[in-house]
C-alpha cells in the first residue's frame, strides 16, 4: 500500500447533487480494489486561474488514501473517461518525510481544531462575480 | 531594483520553518516564491536553499496543472487582481 492524494475539479455547470455523486463515484473507484480513503478535504468552488474548455470556476476536491499502485492506474482510466472532471493530480508520497507530511495532513483534515499552525480552513469561495462567468 | 531590495536578507524561509513537504494546494504559503508574473522567482533573490527550491518549484507546478495559479500573465490574459483568493 502506497500513499497518494487525488485532487480533481469538477465542472461548475452541474447541481450540488451532480458534483455529490461524481465525487462519490471516485471514492468508489479508489475503494472499489482495496483503496482506503484516510481524509477528504472540500475545497468547494473556486475560481480557475485560467480558462479550462471555457470553465471559469471549478468545484475542488482532495483525497488523501492508500492504496495498490495498480488502483491508482484504474482510478486515473475513469477520470481520464469522465467528461465532467476538468483537471486531476495524483500525487505519490515515497519518501519518510513526505509520509508524515501526509500523516498531518490527513490529521490536521480530521480535526481542524487540535492543529494549531495555520490549519487551512477550506476556503469556500461562493465567487462574486458569479454571474459574470460563462456557464458555456 | 525595488524587487532585489525586497529579497536583500538571503535566507532560506523554509528551513527557518523545518519544512519537509509543500503542499501544493496551499498556494499562498509560495507566494513569495512567484513574480508579479507568475514566474517562478530564482533562488538568488528569494534565498530558497537548493533543497526547499526544488520543493517549491515542483509545488507551483502542480498548482499550474491544477489551474490553481496561472502559467503565465500577459497582456492578452491580464489578472486584475493576481493573488485574489489565495
Ligand atoms: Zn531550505
Amino acid at each position: 500500500m502506497t500513499h497518494y492524494e487525488l485532487l480533481f475539479v469538477i465542472k461548475p455547470t452541474h447541481t450540488q447533487e451532480e458534483i455529490d455523486a461524481h465525487i462519490a463515484n471516485v471514492k468508489a473507484s479508489i475503494e472499489k480494489d482495496g483503496g482506503v480513503i484516510a481524509a477528504t478535504q472540500n475545497m468547494g468552488m473556486r475560481k480557475l486561474a485560467y480558462e479550462v474548455e471555457k470553465h471559469n470556476r471549478g468545484y475542488y476536491t482532495a483525497y488523501y488514501f492508500t492504496a495498490k499502485p495498480a488502483t491508482i492506474i484504474e482510478v486515473e482510466r475513469l477520470i481520464r473517461i469522465n467528461e465532467s472532471i476538468l483537471k486531476f493530480m495524483t500525487v505519490k508520497y515515497a519518501k519518510k518525510k513526505e509520509i508524515i507530511a501526509w500523516e498531518t495532513a490527513v490529521k490536521r483534515l480530521n480535526n481542524p481544531h487540535s492543529a494549531k499552525e495555520e490549519a487551512v480552513a477550506p476556503k469556500v469561495e461562493v465567487a462574486p462575480e458569479a454571474t459574470a462567468d460563462s456557464e458555456a | 531594483m525595488a524587487e532585489k531590495r525586497k529579497y536583500k536578507k538571503r535566507y532560506c524561509k523554509y528551513c527557518e520553518t523545518k519544512t519537509d513537504y509543500i503542499d501544493f494546494k496551499n498556494v499562498s504559503s509560495f507566494k513569495f516564491s512567484l513574480s508579479e508574473r507568475f514566474k517562478i522567482m530564482p533562488r538568488r533573490l528569494t534565498g530558497n536553499c537548493k533543497r526547499h527550491q526544488d520543493m517549491v518549484t515542483i509545488a507551483i507546478k502542480r498548482a499550474r496543472q491544477t489551474a490553481m495559479i496561472p502559467y503565465i500573465v500577459d497582456r492578452q490574459n491580464v489578472v486584475t487582481n493576481p493573488f485574489e483568493g489565495l
